[in-house]
C-alpha cells in the first residue's frame, strides 16, 4: 500500500513533468488557452444561479442564502473529484502506447489526471474567493478567516481521491464496464452529495444518513464550513476526513497491488 | 568484401567467436518463460479474478488457454557485447527485448540487467501530439530517466541530431512519422544507457538517419556499452553483432558466430519458402485435377480456363517439378544439382513436338530458357503417358526467389500446352552477390592488399 505512494514521490519530477503537458495539451490550439479554466466556473456558476436560483427555488434555500455562492462552494472541489475518477479511470487506455514501450512508473498515470484536474480547480479558487468576497459586501454573513482552511481539506482529500482513482483505472484495464459503472455512480453521488442542498435541509431521517454516510460528504460539508458559513470544522469531521482519505488510498493502492504485474499486458 | 550498410563487424570472422566471451554479464537471463493468456471473449471476469487472486494473468491455465510467447530462454550476454536475435515474426524476439527492458515480467525464471537501460523498442512512444517537439523532448526525457536539468544540457545535442532544429517548436502531430522517429531515436541516444536495447526501429528513417544511428550505436559499442539488437535485416545483424541468437517459435534454435547462424536460419527459411512453394503447386494441381474435366468439356480444344494456361492442348502438361538431392524440393543451394521434370498426355500421338522451361524472376526478368528443339533434339513420336526431364548438374543462380514455365508445343512455336508460373522455387547462397547468377568464383589479390580475416582472398 505504501509503495504506489513511494513511487509517486520518487518520481515527482515526472509528475510534474507529465501533469504540466497534460496541462497544455488541454488548451492548445484554443484561443482563450488557460482562460478557460477560469471562464468554465463562471460560466458554471452563472448557469446554476440561473436555474437554481432564478426558476427552482430549492427546498430549505433559508440555510443556503445566497444560493448561488452556497452551490459553487461545494461544487467546484466537486468538478475536481468527478473529472479526476473519470479521466483517471480511462488513464492506462489512453496511454498503453506508453506502457507497452516504456519502463515507466506505471502510477504516474491515473495520478496525473488528479493533479492537472486540481490545478484547474485551484484556478477556480480566485473565482470563488472573489464571489464569496462580493457576497460579503452585499451584507450576507458568508465565509471569513476558516476559510484559510482550505489547503486543509484538499490535502486530506488528495489522497482520497488518488487511491480512489489508482483502484478504478486498474480495474478499469481488466473490466471495461468499470467506466460506464462508475461515471452513473459519480452522478448518483453528486446527487447523494450535500451540495445542491443544505444537509439539514433534507426531511426524511434515512435519507439524511444515507448522505451523511456517502464518503464524499464529510469533504463537501468541510467546504462548505470553511469557505461559506466561515465557521472551523469540529473534530468529528476532520476525523471522519482523515479516515476517508486512509481508507479510500488503502484500498485503491491494495487493488493496484494486486493488478499492478498484468496491467502492461492487459492495457 | 563490404556489406551494404556496415563498418566495423568486429569478431564476426574470428575463431571462437561463437563462444561467450569473458568479461562480467550485463544481461542474464535464466530459465525464461513468458506465457500469454488467450484473450478468449467472454474470460473477462476470469482474467479479472486470476489478476485480483494471484497477480498474474497466466497462473493455472491449461495449454490451450496460453501462448508460449518465450520457452526456457537461457543467455547471457556480456558488457561490451552486440547481441543480436533474429527469427520470424511472432517468434518472441520482442518479447524478450521487453523481458530485458523490464516492461514485462517472465511467466518463469530470472532477467537480471546490470546498468541503466535504454529500450528504443517503440520510438517517440509516449509523445504528445498536441505539445511541441520541444517539450515532448523534455517529457520523454523525463520518462527515460533524464531529470529537468540533464535534458537541458543535452537539448542542444538531441537537436542536432535528429536533424529537426527547424521544427522543433511544432507541434509533434505536425510531424511525419520519419521525424517522429527521428526525435524518439535522439532522446534515447542521449540518455547514456549503459545496456541499449534496439528493436528494428532503424528500419523507419531515412538510409541517411538510419546510417547515422547505425553510426551512433557503434560508437556507444566502442565505448565499451552493450547492445541487444533485434532485425530483420540480416545483413545488419551480421555485420553489427558479435554473437547472434535465432528463436524460432519462442524456442532458442541456435546461439553464436553470426555468420554461421544467419546461413543457418536463411536455409531454414528457403526450406519453408521450398515447402510453401510446393503446397501452393499441389493445391493449384489439385484445383485443375477438380475443374479440369469441366473446363475441357465447356471449351473443347480452347484456350486453357486460367490465364496462366493457354494452349490447344494436343498434348497436355499433366504434372511439373522440381527435383534435388534426389527427392522433389522447391528449394536448393546455389551450384546445386537440380532438374525439371515435366509430365506429359497427349490425346492422339503427335509428330511434331518440343518440350521447354523457361526461368524467371517474379519481377519478370528472363533468367534462363532452353527446349528440347535449341538443345538439338528432333522429334519423332509423344504418345500417351510420357516424363522429359531437364537435368541441371549445377544451377548457378543467385539467391532469391524464381518462378519456372514450362510448355510443350510445335516446333513452329504453336502452343499444345503452355503453363506460366507452373511452380516457384528458392535459391539459398553463401555468396551475398546481386543479380540473378552467381557463377563460380573467387577473389585473389596481390600487393598492398591484406585482409581481415586472414585468408589468402
Amino acid at each position: 500500500m505504501l509503495r504506489p505512494a513511494r513511487e509517486l514521490v520518487r518520481f515527482r519530477g515526472l509528475l510534474g513533468t507529465l501533469t504540466a503537458r497534460e496541462l497544455k495539451a488541454r488548451y492548445r490550439g484554443s484561443v482563450l488557452g488557460f482562460l478557460w479554466s477560469l471562464a468554465n466556473p463562471l460560466l458554471q456558476l452563472a448557469v446554476y444561479t440561473f436555474v437554481f436560483g432564478l426558476i427552482f427555488r430549492p427546498h430549505g434555500g433559508g440555510l443556503a442564502d445566497p444560493y448561488a455562492l452556497f452551490l459553487i462552494t461545494g461544487l467546484f472541489p466537486w468538478v475536481w473529484v468527478s473529472s479526476s475518477i473519470l479521466e483517471g479511470s480511462m488513464s492506462f487506455i489512453a496511454s498503453s502506447g506508453l506502457l507497452r514501450k516504456a519502463v515507466f512508473p506505471v502510477e504516474l498515470l491515473p495520478t496525473v489526471a488528479v493533479l492537472s484536474n486540481l490545478v484547474h480547480f485551484l484556478l477556480a479558487v480566485p473565482i470563488l474567493a472573489a464571489a464569496l468576497a462580493v457576497g460579503r459586501g452585499l451584507g450576507y454573513g458568508v465565509s471569513g478567516w476558516p476559510a484559510l482552511l482550505l489547503p486543509a481539506i484538499v490535502v486530506l482529500q488528495l489522497p482520497m481521491v488518488t487511491g480512489l482513482v489508482l483502484g478504478i483505472s486498474a480495474l478499469n484495464v481488466h473490466f471495461k464496464d468499470v467506466r460506464d459503472i462508475v461515471a452513473n455512480l459519480m452522478t448518483l453521488l453528486f446527487f447523494l452529495t450535500p451540495i445542491l442542498y443544505p444537509l439539514e435541509a433534507i426531511p426524511y431521517r434515512s435519507l439524511w444518513w444515507l448522505v451523511r454516510l456517502n464518503p464524499f460528504t464529510p469533504y463537501t460539508l468541510g467546504y462548505q464550513q470553511t469557505l461559506f458559513y466561515g465557521v472551523v470544522p469540529d473534530p468529528t469531521l476532520w476525523a471522519q476526513m482523515a479516515l476517508v482519505a486512509l481508507v479510500a488510498w488503502a484500498s485503491g493502492a491494495w487493488l493496484f497491488e494486486r493488478l499492478r504485474e498484468t496491467l502492461v499486458e492487459a492495457a | 568484401m563490404t556489406r551494404p550498410g556496415v563498418a566495423g563487424g568486429e569478431g564476426a570472422g574470428e575463431p571462437g567467436a561463437g563462444a561467450e566471451p569473458g568479461g562480467p554479464a550485463a544481461i542474464r537471463v535464466e530459465g525464461v518463460t513468458k506465457l500469454y493468456r488467450r484473450m478468449a471473449p467472454g474470460a473477462k471476469l476470469a482474467t479479472l479474478k486470476s489478476a485480483l487472486m494471484g497477480g498474474t494473468l497466466t497462473r493455472g491455465l491449461t495449454a490451450e488457454q496460453s501462448i508460449a510467447a518465450l520457452e526456457g530462454i537461457d543467455l547471457t550476454v556480456r558488457r561490451g557485447e552486440a547481441f543480436g536475435v533474429i527469427g520470424g515474426n511472432g517468434s518472441g524476439k520482442s518479447t524478450l527485448l521487453k523481458l530485458v527492458a523490464g516492461i514485462l515480467r517472465p511467466t518463469a525464471g530470472r532477467v537480471e540487467v546490470d546498468g541503466r537501460v535504454a529500450a528504443l523498442i517503440e520510438l517517440g512512444a509516449g509523445f504528445h501530439p498536441e505539445i511541441s517537439g520541444r517539450e515532448n523532448v523534455y517529457v520523454n526525457g523525463a520518462v527515460l530517466g533524464l531529470s529537468r536539468r540533464e535534458v537541458d544540457r543535452r537539448l542542444d545535442s538531441i537537436v542536432a541530431f535528429s536533424g529537426l532544429a527547424d521544427f522543433i517548436d511544432e507541434p509533434v502531430k505536425n510531424y511525419s512519422s520519419g521525424m517522429y522517429v527521428r526525435l524518439g531515436f535522439a532522446v534515447a541516444v542521449h540518455t547514456d544507457p549503459d545496456v541499449l536495447l534496439v528493436d528494428e526501429v532503424l528500419a523507419v528513417g531515412d538510409e541517411a538517419f538510419a546510417h547515422k544511428c547505425l553510426r551512433r550505436i557503434e560508437e556507444m559499442l566502442s565505448d565499451g556499452r552493450t547492445l541487444l539488437f533485434v532485425s530483420h535485416s540480416l545483413d545488419l545483424v551480421e555485420s553489427l553483432c558479435d554473437r547472434v541468437l535465432w528463436l524460432d517459435r519462442g524456442r532458442q534454435r541456435m546461439v553464436g558466430d553470426p555468420r554461421r547462424v544467419v546461413d543457418a536460419y536463411r536455409q531454414s527459411v528457403a526450406e519453408e519458402e521450398g515447402r510453401a512453394h510446393r503446397e501452393e503447386k499441389d493445391e493449384a494441381e489439385r484445383e485443375r485435377g477438380e475443374a479440369g474435366a469441366a473446363a475441357d468439356a465447356a471449351a473443347p480444344g480452347g484456350a486453357g480456363r486460367r490465364e496462366r494456361r493457354w494452349g490447344s492442348r494436343e498434348a497436355v502438361l499433366t504434372g511439373v517439378r522440381m527435383l534435388a538431392g534426389g527427392e522433389e524440393r522447391y528449394h536448393a543451394a546455389s551450384g546445386e544439382a537440380v532438374a525439371f521434370e515435366l509430365e506429359v498426355e497427349a490425346e492422339r500421338p503427335l509428330e511434331d513436338f518440343v518440350f521447354g522451361v523457361r526461368i524467371s524472376t517474379p519481377r519478370g526478368t528472363e533468367c534462363w530458357g532452353t527446349n528440347t528443339h535449341l538443345a538439338g533434339h528432333r522429334p519423332r513420336r509423344l504418345a500417351g503417358l510420357a516424363t522429359v526431364r531437364v537435368v541441371c548438374p549445377s544451377l548457378r543462380l543467385a539467391a532469391g526467389e524464381y518462378f519456372v514455365d514450362a510448355a510443350v508445343h510445335s516446333t513452329e512455336g504453336a502452343p499444345y500446352d503452355y503453363w506460366r508460373h507452373a511452380l516457384a522455387f528458392t535459391v539459398t547462397s553463401a555468396d551475398r552477390g546481386v543479380g540473378v547468377y552467381s557463377p563460380e568464383h573467387r577473389w585473389e589479390s596481390a600487393g598492398g592488399v591484406e585482409w581481415e580475416d586472414g585468408r589468402e582472398a
